[in-house]
């Protein structure tokens, strides 16, 4: 049988898998690199314009600003994230009363529908009467701070939104992590007399290392294309403080319905992901081979 | 034999059979054709999400059983996200889906419509009888080109749109406070505020402290602004006084705004629009902060629990200032938009500092229009046409919920219409309230100047430009100049994209621009 | 004394992570006139009312049970399908090499499909959608969802299959079991927790997709995302009407990550560990 010889077995179980995505990816994806080249505004046919969506973007000083407030986002979020998840994922590896409750509440907010997050944070952070700035008031802090029309508070509101609905997700993984190490691990650590800080930075931090890439690796992915937050509760402004790049590509694409800029500014980022993983996250490559 | 009586059994079933079917005919034609015209027949409507109870969609709601009984057909309402409404309009027109019949739309989208020839006249059906009646006279003749393309009906009326000022009556008219404000800037409280220079002083004079005795400090204004909404209009609406110059025809430099209707050059970065978002900047600082980023309905609520001296926006305020949460019924003050005393004149390049006053017609008038790939104009038709009709608008503006506004001929209070005030009173309106509501509009829409209304291919791609940077400068992150300089090199940007023939013969068109 | 700190430091964590959910809550037993008027205790500090519920069940009730509805069938047939797609290539990729592709490339194959921003795929999918008929069906979203879950699933099994120890399937090799074989009777049921986990993650993600349910849906096949955002219009957003729309969400989820809580990090507790 042709699926049982061993060099076809690996194909076996590749390819359904790839043979999906790729029928149902195939024609979206020549369709909008297609596109990418093209001036194709509305419903017409079209016109064939090389690279000029290219080069127009690299001078539209609307593609960097979004760029750059997308990447200090994506260094924010994740590096927060990451960390507030292990120290999370820290603390829940030991026996605490009631320990299976309390993570299954601390992984309530990634199942919360992000457009309601945003919606609801109109009222929370409302500054004229909303609970965080009455709470501020309450204990001796500022009083009425501008959480969504000044715009460096915008975006760290949408920053804070965002690490709360996403740090379970690092802190589901990182302790998973961490509750595979073997005993001994811990054991050693103690018997070295090592301190704790000492054992995490020379002991456990080097054997999650690959929890660690993967966690990283999922959550830059998915910050860069952070969209549903800011869309409801900033719409990108003021201004344009939280116009994030998937709002932009958004709103060129199906707002302006500018399909061929759009495109070109997807498939820029694609590169600039890819870019950035290949790069940065060096040890991807130690996970992936 | 046999045969016999089978030919004459034949020939009886003939005979019964045409007595029985001509019966049968000509009672259906009394009821079916005349009663239920299109039984069967079904149809679907895209409409803004927001339910039974909610704005714009509500009336087909109310009224959908009594239509489907009338006509046999049925109606199918999709409700559509608001702020996700147009792409999804075009993906089905574009792609050609014709999921929709028709759709109850922006009049902003009509470009769109227009260039891509998505919708079609509806011109044939209004003659004919087979219709319910409503007549395009009672359509104010500033509202009419919302619904037409040169001179052809592509809409049927239902909700009218224009924003006017809004103001607490009883602070306003209060006499300490009217010698306290005489003292402070050396004239009367104007009762309303007529110029924007006005609106600025009464802003500043009501901002930060307790004029209505609940304890609490009030503020001067409210206009709620967030980014990628409906603040645009509110800035646009004052504008228009700062920048549409009058003049006996629309000529290449007068009862213009957009752009140069000859070269199709925008005219955002004029002297006449930095001097309006000067204004603008200037009484954020007698409002809320956070009104910068406000949606409609909390610069509608602020209002409404009478947080605030002044506001500008559309009828809804009027409306729900009638209803139980309300603090300001009774006391809800009505009056057309601020005029400006200063107005670019673009001919001879110079400031002109004399009263100016544009009407506006900004805002969605949500109506009904018929989409090409419907297989049943007629039936959409007919439920449109049911819905403009005298007694069912009329009920619907009436009803605070349905979000349909004043503004067909009929809504009006002698001596400018018919209604009559009894009627507004059983709905729960405040008499002083709604006849100052329906002077206000009534001004508005008899203006002698009136503001365009930009109707091109991609207009909400212009609107969103312009509104993205006019949130820029509220902030400070953009000064005026730079802002409204941004726009124009954006809107020549998208202009050339678009085609640029083609955009100055749809903006030509659509403002009746002659040579 | 460090058990002080790292109880204090959960109970922070989960007020942090709770508190909206809470906010969400007493607003929904808010009048809407009450939105922005500042109060935290029901009873104490404002009288609860039920009308909110009432209303929504009786105006928009159909529309929030098909919602929910769909969103379940949707997200959990894209999990599933996620999941068996996933396996087979996580293990594919774990076990053994594919030297020309190189194992590196395919897995960035995978994870560029949820690099490229979904706005450049809905005009395409739409149309593939609407040839097929299928537009305003489920199985379109089903279909989509689990090509955008994929990627999850591939590269976390990948690395549950790298943790579990090559022996086994070897020995099960030796005894005359096919590959085949091994991998069902011996290597499937050890990942079976993380099978649960993984399917979590793709489960949360499909079940706030928003954008394809939104261009691929006009009725039947609306999924819950697309009925809170209805809750935005021209008056501005119906607060109260988020809140009760995204708790009516937020329990299904509630339930089935509870009924499945110690599987995930069980399930996890298999993976990516060594790479």
């Amino acid at each position: 049988m042709i699926f049982n010889r061993e060099k076809n077995v690996k194909f076996v179980f590749l390819l359904p898998a790839v043979i999906f995505v790729l029928t149902l990816v195939i024609f979206p994806l020549v369709y909008s690199l297609r596109l990418s080249f093209c001036l194709a505004r509305f419903g017409r046919n079209p016109i064939f314009i090389g690279l000029e969506n290219y080069i127009d973007l690299l001078k539209d000083y609307k593609f960097w600003g979004t760029l750059k407030i997308t990447l200090i986002f994506v260094l924010l979020t994740v590096s927060i994230e990451f960390f507030l998840g292990l120290t999370l994922a820290l603390l829940f590896n030991r026996e605490i009363r009631g320990r299976r409750y309390f993570r299954a509440l601390l992984t309530l907010p990634m199942f919360a529908t992000p457009v309601a997050i945003g919606y609801l944070g109109m009222t929370i952070f409302y500054e004229e009467a909303g609970p965080i700035n009455n709470i501020l008031a309450l204990i001796g802090g500022p009083q009425k701070v501008p959480w969504l029309s000044n715009p460096t508070l915008a975006f760290a509101s949408i920053t804070l939104l965002d690490i709360w609905q996403w740090t379970p997700f690092c802190f589901v993984i990182l302790l998973a992590g961490l509750q595979a190490l073997p005993e001994q691990v811990y054991e050693a650590a103690s018997l070295d007399g090592a301190s704790g800080v000492q054992s995490l930075r020379y002991i456990i931090l080097p054997l999650l290392g690959p929890v660690i890439v993967i966690v990283l690796l999922l959550r830059t992915v998915e910050a860069f294309k952070v969209f549903d937050i800011p869309f409801s509760l900033t719409g990108g402004g003021p201004g344009r403080a939280t116009e994030f790049y998937s709002l932009f590509t958004y709103r060129t694409g199906l707002k302006y319905f500018n399909f061929g800029y759009a495109s070109s500014l997807a498939y820029i980022l694609l590169a600039i992901v890819i870019l950035i993983i290949t790069l940065f996250l060096k040890r991807v490559r130690e996970v992936f081979e | 034999m046999q045969s016999r009586k089978k030919i004459f059994g034949k020939m009886r079933n003939f005979v019964i059979g045409t007595l029985v079917g001509s019966i049968v005919l000509s009672i259906s034609g009394l009821t079916i054709a005349q009663e239920k015209p299109f039984s069967g027949k079904k149809i679907t409507v895209a409409v803004l999400a927001s339910g039974p109870k909610g704005p714009i969609s509500a009336p087909l709601y109310y009224w959908r059983d009594k239509w489907e009984e009338r006509t046999g057909a049925k109606l199918e309402i999709a409700e559509v996200p608001f702020g996700e409404m147009h792409e999804k309009i075009m993906t089905d027109l574009i792609t050609g889906a014709g999921v929709y019949d028709g759709f109850i739309t922006f009049s902003g989208w009509y470009g769109d419509y227009i260039a891509g020839d998505y919708i079609v006249p509806i011109e044939k059906y209004y003659n004919d009888p087979r219709f319910p009646k409503w007549s395009k006279e009672t359509v104010i003749p500033a509202l009419r080109d919302k619904h037409t393309w040169k001179d052809v009906w592509y809409g049927v009326p239902n909700d009218s749109d224009a924003q006017i000022l809004y103001y607490v009556r009883s602070a306003l008219t209060n006499p300490a406070y009217q010698a306290q404000f005489k003292e402070k800037y050396d004239y009367d409280l104007p009762v309303p505020p007529r110029t924007w220079q006005e609106v600025r002083d009464v802003a500043e004079f009501f901002n930060g402290w307790d004029w209505n005795g609940d304890g609490e400090p009030e503020y001067g204004i409210v206009a709620p602004l967030k980014v990628g909404e409906q603040a645009v209009h509110h800035f646009l609406s004052m504008a228009a006084s700062f920048s549409v110059l009058p003049g006996p025809k629309i000529d290449k430099y007068h009862n213009t705004y957009y752009f140069d209707p000859e070269t199709m050059e925008p005219l955002i970065n004029q002297s006449g629009n930095i001097k309006a978002l000067e204004t603008m900047i200037e009484l954020l600082k007698f409002g809320p902060p956070g009104m910068k980023t406000w949606s409609l309905g909390a610069g509608f609520d602020f209002f409404v629990r009478g947080k605030a001296a002044l506001t500008w926006s559309w009828g809804d305020i009027g409306s729900l200032a009638q209803e139980e949460k309300s603090k300001i019924k009774g006391d809800c003050g009505c009056a057309p938009m601020p005029g400006s005393m200063y107005i670019w004149d673009r001919e001879h390049q110079k400031s002109v500092h004399k009263y100016n006053f544009a009407g506006n017609t900004v805002g969605g008038s949500w109506h009904g229009v018929i989409s090409r790939l419907s297989e049943n104009p007629e039936v959409v038709y007919d439920l449109y046409a049911f819905q403009a009709s005298k007694p069912i608008n009329m009920w619907n503006m009436m009803t605070g919920y349905t979000g349909i506004d004043f503004g067909r001929t009929f809504h009006f209070l002698p001596p400018y219409g018919p209604a009559s005030l009894d009627e507004f009173i059983k709905f729960g309106w405040d008499a002083t309230d709604i006849q100052e509501y329906g002077e206000a509009y009534y001004e508005n829409y008899t203006a002698p100047v009136m503001f365009e209304y930009l109707r091109i291919l991609g207009t909400d791609e212009y609107w969103s430009i312009l509104d993205i940077h006019l949130s820029e400068a509220y902030v400070g992150r953009e000064t005026p100049k730079e802002a409204l300089d941004r726009v124009y090199d954006e809107w020549v940007k998208t202009t050339k994209s678009l085609g640029k023939a083609q955009q100055l013969k749809l903006y030509q068109e659509s403002i009746g621009y002659k040579k | 004394m460090g058990n002080v700190f790292v109880l204090l430091g959960v109970l922070i964590a989960v007020i942090w992570a709770f508190s909206p959910f809470y906010w969400a809550i007493i607003s929904s037993f808010k009048l809407p006139e009450d939105t922005f008027t500042i109060s935290y205790i029901p009873f104490f500090q404002f009288k609860p009312t039920l009308q909110n519920w009432i209303n929504e069940i009786n105006f928009r009730g159909r529309e929030i049970w098909n919602g929910i509805k769909n969103s379940i069938i949707v997200s959990i047939s894209a999990s599933l399908l996620a999941i068996f797609l996933g396996t087979m290539a996580g293990y594919a990729l774990a076990r053994f090499n594919f030297q020309k592709m190189k194992n590196k490339d395919i897995a960035v194959f995978f994870l560029s499909q949820r690099i490229l921003p979904p706005v450049v795929m809905v005009i395409p999918f739409f149309l593939i959608m609407k040839s097929l008929k299928l537009l305003d069906t489920r199985l379109a979203l089903i279909l989509i969802n689990t090509v955008f879950s994929l990627p999850f699933a591939v590269l976390i099994m990948r690395s549950i299959f790298k943790e579990l120890p090559a022996e086994l399937e070897e020995a099960a090799l030796v005894d005359g079991c096919s590959r085949y074989s091994a991998f069902l009777r011996v290597l499937l049921p050890l990942a079976i927790p993380g099978l649960v986990a993984t399917g979590m993650i793709c489960f949360a993600f499909t079940w706030n997709e928003f954008l394809f349910a939104l261009v691929l849906t006009y009725k039947k096949a609306v999924t819950m995302p697309i009925v809170i955002a209805g809750t935005a219009h021209t008056r501005g957003v119906d607060f109260w009407y988020v809140a009760t729309r995204s708790l009516f969400a937020i329990i299904p989820p509630t339930v089935i990550a509870i009924a499945l809580q110690k599987f995930i990090v069980r399930g996890l507790t298999f993976g990516a560990v060594k790479g």
